[in-house]
């Protein structure tokens, strides 16, 4: 029991709001079944584990078994059904459900399952499994004019309730929740006026369209759709390291506005990259799934992160498209809804096959695998021609070494041929004697300093240096060599012992904790693999021999790159002789090296070293033997002959084009050059976190108990059974998982989209559980009128600015949100829409509405994270261990979906309005009327500076007229003219703080000075100020966070 | 049952539909529970006794907690493990029949050698209990038999992140609220003025970062998150008037804004106003009671001295734990204290030298306050960290030198006051300070325990979301009923 996970299954009841009485007959997915979830499927549900008396009832089976006699449920006759019997019996025995399970009914409930049983036990499905059906528009008697069919689906239920709506809000109020709902943004008084005075019957309409069209609107919905995306600007865990996803953003914002369909917007999301040859922004999209958290805390285990990553994935999923709580069968069987684990791990396969490591780089500025270019202003194209260039030398070469074989064979008859030796090594230790703790090459300058003090042992040829697997020798002067430089390395080395994984030498920082950046000989179960890496694994070549090395016995080994970056271009060899070996991956695009404009740490640091490395397995007790590095691709025949003088003979041909042949040796110095320009073109190029397939597709295993270590069964890919069949002919992977969710017979899909753009207006969900669509989340208050919603959506092409407008059209959302004292106690959620909406802004509009009002907002639309006025030491004093630098100028007033976050430090202002701290997919966010509130409206200098500008503007606009200056700027702020009383209280605050400010220029000077924005120095300081704290004091008014 | 016992009256209602059955709506409440508005609300008579309205499930021992959280895992072997086999044995490899094939952390795991690492440091027994303490700690000694030392407790995390996660919230994975949000949840405020659940870092320390979410409330309604008090002159974010605007100037404003919602509340019939009113009256008087108790000039020079030389400077642990007692006397229900620097996987006996002198005097001090000022009896002390250290050498095991790996199999804390037996050592791990040999103490039970002297059953205090009631301990946890008094 030591794994990250353990997840809760606790007993709980839910909720079943029953606002009245009804003589209808009991309707079993609404009033049933969350009973029976509640009290009896902990025990007797779809839960393999833990079931009771073999007995469920969650099947109808199982609900009407008769055993010894005894029957379940007898439909019609619930004093003949034991389910009944046993609510009511008095023998504690036979109670259902037992006291020990803390669970009990009430009176009523118990009347419910009576009544269900009595009239027939008419058995179903959970209505959110239940498919979408047509559902016809109630007709209403006795109202006047069209109605839109929102609200007759409302008021044939306000009816029943014998309630009547509410008069429509005024004109004034109506036009500000529009802008508000729609694009997070308060309206102009301009854009104000400009409803009322339409006069037309279509005024409204033509406001809806007009702000649809916004770009606004696709920055607010963006804003909405990051908490379900947990989009921030750091990794998270322990070190938190930044990170920029900001184009995955500005493509949800383009999205919005360019009212891509939902279902492509699902689609491109989960699987973009699958799609038929798909654009920059299908793949950009799939970025969504790498949004997650990830770690680099050293000493983490790599599977047990990645583990938690693809789980991560699975249960955003879950949560933002399908309404269902999947995290509850990581470890077990879902103990309420029809979704084993095995269902789980099957979905868990969709996101278990892209080339990735569980830990990011901590040393190396290296985007983690799989990732995509995004090429600045002109670059691919550059980038697209080196590499046609490339390619053109390639193919010369091949043409050269063809004509090659003419001159060949005329020089292996000459003198040069018998002279030609093999090519010197640029250094060569012999590991013969230790001198101050050093080994020296035999040729050129490299030395090779000595740390833990390796010991000298008998060699192979004289001495050699026997390795702890904690000691090492690290080489100065060699070995620095970047992908497309040709080199060969040999040495001798002898295992003693077998070992799962050994580091024989080395170029690079660390293991995992710089993604292996540089090349790297390693015994895996002692077979030599090869590497040059600039991330493991996605963006890297290994070759593996097949075969291991014998332990006590010495073996020599060769290693030759030919600085192609394809697997194909390594060579092993062992005592002379190519070994058999197999690509282990082969798609290496980035350097290997270090490099101070990637922001890599100890650039220029790096160096060759034999034996170990950090946090990684050396070679223990290995010993080495004259160790050779050389700058150039050693041929197998020069190779053949490094190990035996008596393989000498005449060169062969791949040796004399080599070493010999001018032309081929030109046009490889010419295809050098091309790598070397396609190296220098690529390395900047900007890559995104973005979802690719491996080649072969990473088997998935049930996780016992969903601890990384624990595998139980394999399973392919595939969608829970019980909600809906796989569609045949959908390929088993995120894009059939895609068609799966967007299948218009899915029945969560559009009912859960429908439900969140409900609660965007209303402040609720018509499921209050937006998150839940499970049995155990809230059943729907409007069921047909979810259902009628989700049908015209998909009959709309899932089309989300048009059922914004169906909803923003209807009568239902025009209503008044003032209510009697009598109503707001029956009803205090408005479940039942007898009035308008009413609800608190959100974190980021309130500051945007500030912004906006004082006309300091920056309409700027997309880019990188922004990081305005922040208290400081937020993040220092909060441990962190990182410092906020603000930024300056306009990124102080972008708007708030921009504001960078830091996911252990989020920004204080937003969290204290419930701001989510982005670390996992949100669907609902609590809202919270605290004083911390109170103190960041009156004393936060983001707030206070956009008062002082909004009094300036109102002093140039007003002058000395007070009354007028207060009906300004109370208009700029609450959307409305204050009222006589209203007024007169602002002015007189307007008066007693100019005699204050009269009195203490001072103070003045102090409090205009805060905020960045100069003040206006035509205008006097007093006037500006008091005017500043009238202005303040409406931004702390109720109806300037309010939506009413 | 109800899951809670609190004051659901009817089946299955959450808390939200609960208040909202008794008109109370979810604002007024939630103000409730960050500042105990005492008598701002017409709807609410007498104190915030939070979701459990004061019906607690066993009689309450602690009224409040002090949590010492010593971030990065403290070794157990320089402090409270007394472990001479190791000295003995020193640089011999650890045994594989001690290892047992348990997980190591990729730090020191792929090393070739496991050199066992006997403590640099002396042990001496202290008090009536005759508790093993090192010399480390020698203040922390003088008060042995107020403390009971549990040397088995033991984590199931093996890094920083999800250890001190898993410590802090009861899951490894973030995103539960954390022990101190649960406690205000369950318990509500006993100051009207101060925030219920308040966190104190010790400033300046580099080390394993911390996160807010630490602090936060997780899927619990985020009035229930820990406030940060800083060190300086705004000891929370936001609270000093901006610069210019006096007090009477802020106080004129704050009356005309009153005026406003009062009007708005009549025109509109609408008691979220009455919220509205007391949200800025609360915040105004924040502004007061918050320099209040940070303000550590009225406390008297014995009380530096007994705190320490540090006990002068703003945002040291000597002065956070100065600031603890304080908050304690003025009813703060949940002070959580960091202490970030335990870290040592190399450099060992100077890093832990440091960090001892630094913690060792303050937090004696703080039980010997507590006691004098009659407070130890219902303020239960805990001190602390997310894991143990290896009893091998992480790196070159040296004459003078060596360091330690994170090991979750075995660590110690120790617990004092709020009803916890003085003066005992519980549990007890094997010769080689590497497993444990009984009486194992899981991070649940500590959990379980700590809610349990607050007069709450951690199988009760649950919250639903996402379908599901969560609580503290997830399914597990077991009260140490030995260590209770």
């Amino acid at each position: 029991m030591r794994h990250l996970i353990r997840h809760l299954c606790l007993p709980f009841a839910s909720a079943v709001i029953v606002l009245s009485a009804s003589a209808a007959p009991v309707n079993f997915s609404r009033e049933v079944l969350p009973l029976l979830s509640d009290n009896c499927f902990h025990c007797h549900g779809p839960s393999e584990t833990g079931r009771k008396a073999d007995l469920r009832l969650d099947t109808q089976d199982g609900a009407f078994r008769v055993k010894k006699g005894k029957a379940v449920i007898v439909a019609g006759k619930p004093a003949d059904s034991e389910l009944v019997k046993r609510l009511y019996t008095a023998d504690p025995d036979e109670l259902m459900p037992p006291a020990e399970s803390h669970r009990t009914l009430t009176a009523t409930q118990k009347e419910t399952l009576q009544r269900w049983v009595a009239e027939g036990a008419v058995w179903g499905k959970h209505w959110a499994f239940e498919s979408l059906q047509p559902q016809p528009v109630p007709a209403l008697k006795n109202v006047a004019g069209a109605l839109n069919p929102i609200d007759a689906f409302v008021r044939t239920r306000l009816a029943q309730e014998s309630l009547t709506p509410a008069a429509e809000t005024s004109r004034t109020q109506l036009v500000r929740r529009v802008y508000f709902d729609l694009t997070g943004l308060p309206p102009t008084p301009e854009e104000i006026d400009l409803f009322l005075t339409d006069t037309s019957p279509h005024a409204y309409e033509a406001l809806i369209d007009r702000v649809l069209l916004l770009p606004a609107y696709g920055e607010h919905m963006a804003q909405e759709w990051m908490d379900l995306a947990r989009y921030a600007d750091t990794y998270g865990f322990q070190a938190d390291v930044e990170r920029d996803l900001s184009p995955w953003r500005d493509w949800v914002i383009r999205t919005f506005n360019e009212n891509l369909p939902y279902d492509q917007f699902l689609t491109w999301q989960l699987a973009g990259d699958l799609l038929p040859t798909p654009t920059q922004e299908q793949q950009l999209a799939t970025a969504f799934n790498r949004l997650h958290r990830q770690t680099n805390e050293g000493g983490s285990i790599e599977e047990e992160w990645r583990t938690e990553y693809v789980a991560d994935r699975v249960h955003t999923m879950g949560t933002a498209f399908l309404g269902l709580t999947l995290e509850c069968c990581r470890c077990h069987d879902h103990k309420y809804d029809p979704i084993s684990q095995r269902d789980y791990y099957s979905l868990f396969a969709f996101f278990n096959s892209i080339d990735e490591s569980g830990l990011y780089s901590h040393f190396t500025q290296a985007t983690p695998t799989p990732t995509l270019f995004l090429y600045g202003e002109g670059a691919e194209a550059k980038h697209q021609l080196a590499k046609q260039q490339l390619k053109a030398a390639e193919a010369r070469l091949q043409e050269v070494s063809q004509a090659a074989r003419g001159r060949f064979s005329d020089w292996v008859k000459t003198n040069a041929a018998q002279a030609l030796g093999t090519p010197k090594p640029v250094a060569a230790f012999p590991l013969d004697a230790i001198v101050s703790n050093r080994v020296e090459s035999a040729v050129g300058s490299a030395k090779a300093s000595l740390s833990e003090n390796p010991e000298l042992v008998a060699g192979k040829v004289g001495q050699a240096l026997k390795f702890s697997g904690d000691n090492s020798a690290t080489v100065e002067g060699a070995g620095n060599f970047k992908r497309t430089d040709p080199f060969s390395f040999d040495l001798w080395v002898q295992p003693t012992t077998k070992q799962e994984r050994a580091v024989v030498f080395h170029f690079s920082r660390a293991w995992t904790d710089s993604g292996s950046r540089g090349y790297e000989l390693v015994l895996d179960h002692g077979r030599p693999t090869f590497a040059l890496i600039h991330f493991w694994p996605g963006n890297a070549l290994a070759v593996r021999a097949q075969n291991a090395l014998p332990t006590n016995e010495w073996t020599r080994l060769t290693v030759t790159y030919d600085g192609s970056s394809r697997a194909g271009g390594v060579a092993l060899y062992r005592n002379g002789t190519p070994l058999a070996i197999e690509t282990v991956r082969d798609n290496l695009f980035k350097d290997i090296q270090h490099r101070g404009e990637w922001g890599d740490g100890e650039a220029g640091g790096i160096r060759l070293t034999l034996a170990a490395r950090f946090r990684d397995n050396g070679f223990k007790d290995g010993v080495i033997d004259n160790f050779q590095v050389f700058d150039t691709c050693l041929t197998a025949q020069e190779v053949a002959r490094l190990h035996s003088a008596a393989a000498l003979g005449e060169p062969d041909f791949a040796t004399y084009q080599a070493r010999a042949d001018e032309p081929y040796r030109a046009a490889l110095t010419a295809l050098k050059q091309a790598r070397d320009a396609e190296n220098e073109l690529v390395n900047p190029v900007r890559e995104i976190m973005a979802m690719k397939e491996l080649p072969q597709p990473r088997v998935t295993h049930v996780l016992k108990r969903g601890a990384y270590d624990a595998p139980g069964d394999v399973v392919t890919a595939g969608t829970p059974e019980r909600i809906l069949p796989f569609p045949a002919d959908a390929p088993p992977n995120r894009l059939g998982l895609a068609r799966w969710m967007t299948d218009p017979k899915n029945p969560l899909t559009a009912r859960v989209a429908v439900n969140r753009i409900w609660k965007q207006h209303f402040g609720r969900g018509l499921v209050a559980t937006v998150e839940d669509f499970g049995s155990q989340g809230r059943a729907p208050t409007h069921p047909e009128l979810l259902d009628w919603l989700a049908g015209r959506f998909l009959d709309s092409g899932w089309d989300r600015k048009a059922l914004h407008k169906l909803i923003l059209l209807s009568a239902t959302y025009r209503q008044s949100s003032v209510t009697s004292p009598e109503l707001a106690a029956r009803d205090p959620d408005n479940s039942l829409l007898a009035r308008g909406p009413k609800h608190r802004l959100g974190a980021e509009v309130i500051r945007d509405h500030a912004l906006a009002a004082s006309g300091l907002l920056v309409q700027k639309v997309g880019g990188p994270s922004v990081k305005p006025y922040q208290p400081a030491g937020v993040w220092e004093e909060a441990g962190t261990g990182k410092s906020y630098t603000q930024d300056k100028g306009e990124k102080l007033y972008r708007r708030s979906l921009y504001t960078f976050w830091r996911r252990t430090a989020p920004p204080p202002s937003m969290l204290t309005f419930d701001a989510t701290s982005r670390e996992v997919c949100t669907a609902k966010r609590e809202t919270t009327s605290t004083p911390l509130q109170a103190l960041v409206l009156l004393n936060d200098p983001q707030f206070l500076e956009a008062a002082r500008m909004l009094a300036e503007q109102t002093i140039r606009a007003h002058g000395d007229n007070l009354g007028a200056r207060v009906d300004a700027a109370f208009r700029r702020l609450t959307g409305r003219l204050p009222q006589p009383r209203e007024r007169e209280i602002l002015t007189r605050l307007l008066t007693e703080q100019l005699d204050y400010f009269k009195a203490q220029p001072d103070a003045a000077a102090k409090y205009l000075a805060i905020g960045e924005r100069a003040r206006d120095a035509t205008l006097p300081a007093e006037q500006v100020a008091a005017t500043t704290v009238m202005t303040s004091a409406v931004m702390n008014h109720d109806e300037f966070v309010m939506k009413r | 049952m109800n899951p809670c016992s609190g004051p659901l009256p009817a089946f299955g209602l959450s808390r939200r539909d609960f208040l909202n059955r008794f008109g109370l709506g979810l604002g007024s409440i939630a103000l409730g529970h960050l500042l105990n508005p005492a008598a701002a609300h017409a709807a609410r008579t007498g104190p915030d006794l939070g979701i459990l309205g004061g019906k607690l499930h066993f009689t309450p021992k602690a009224k409040r907690v002090i949590y010492l959280f010593m971030s990065g895992g403290p070794s157990q072997l320089e402090t409270f493990d007394y472990k001479p086999l190791l000295n003995q044995r020193h640089g011999e490899q650890l045994p594989d029949s001690v290892r047992r094939g348990q997980r190591l952390t990729g730090m020191s795991g792929n090393q070739a050698s496991l050199p066992m690492a006997g403590s640099a440091f002396k042990f001496g027994q202290h008090g009536k209990s005759g508790a093993w303490i090192s010399e480390l700690l020698p203040h922390t000694a003088k008060v042995a038999d107020e403390l009971c030392v549990v040397r088995s407790m033991f984590t199931e995390a093996i890094n920083h992140d999800p250890a001190i996660t898993f410590l802090q919230t009861g899951s490894q994975i973030s995103g539960r609220p954390s022990i101190g949000a649960w406690v205000h949840y369950g318990l509500g405020s006993a100051n009207e003025n101060l925030p219920a659940f308040v966190v104190l870092i010790t400033r300046g320390k580099v080390d394993q970062p911390l996160y807010s979410r630490l602090w936060g409330s997780g899927f619990l309604p985020a009035e229930h998150q820990g406030v940060q008090f800083r060190a300086g002159k705004e000891p929370v974010l936001y609270l000093n008037n901006p610069d210019g605007i006096s007090a009477g100037s802020r106080r004129q404003m704050l009356d005309r804004l009153r005026e406003l919602h009062e009007f708005e509340r009549d025109q509109l019939a609408d008691t979220d106003l009455d919220t509205r009113i007391a949200q800025y009256e609360m915040a105004y008087r924040m502004q007061s009671s918050v320099p209040d108790v940070t303000d550590l000039s009225k406390e008297t020079e014995s009380t530096y001295e007994l705190y320490g030389p540090d006990a002068k400077k703003p945002g040291t642990f000597a002065a956070n734990c100065l600031l603890a007692r304080r908050m304690a006397e003025r009813g703060v229900k949940f002070i959580q204290l960091y202490h970030q620097g335990w870290d040592q996987h190399g450099g060992l006996p100077n890093g832990i030298r440091q960090q001892c002198k630094e913690t060792d005097q303050p937090a004696a001090a703080l039980i010997t306050d507590l006691k004098q000022r009659g407070m130890l009896d219902d303020t239960l002390v805990v001190w602390g960290g997310e894991f143990g250290r290896t009893n091998y050498s992480q790196g070159k095991l040296t004459a003078t030198d060596y360091g330690r790996d994170h090991h979750p199999r075995c660590f110690s804390v120790w617990l004092a006051g709020g009803g916890v037996k003085p003066g005992m050592v519980y549990g007890a791990t094997d010769d080689f300070g590497y497993n444990i040999a009984e009486n194992g103490v899981h991070v649940h039970d500590l959990h379980a325990t700590m809610l349990h002297q607050l007069g709450v059953d951690h199988e009760r205090l649950t919250y639903r979301f996402q379908g599901r009631y969560f609580r503290l301990t997830d399914v597990h946890g077991k009260v140490v009923k030995a260590v209770l008094a």
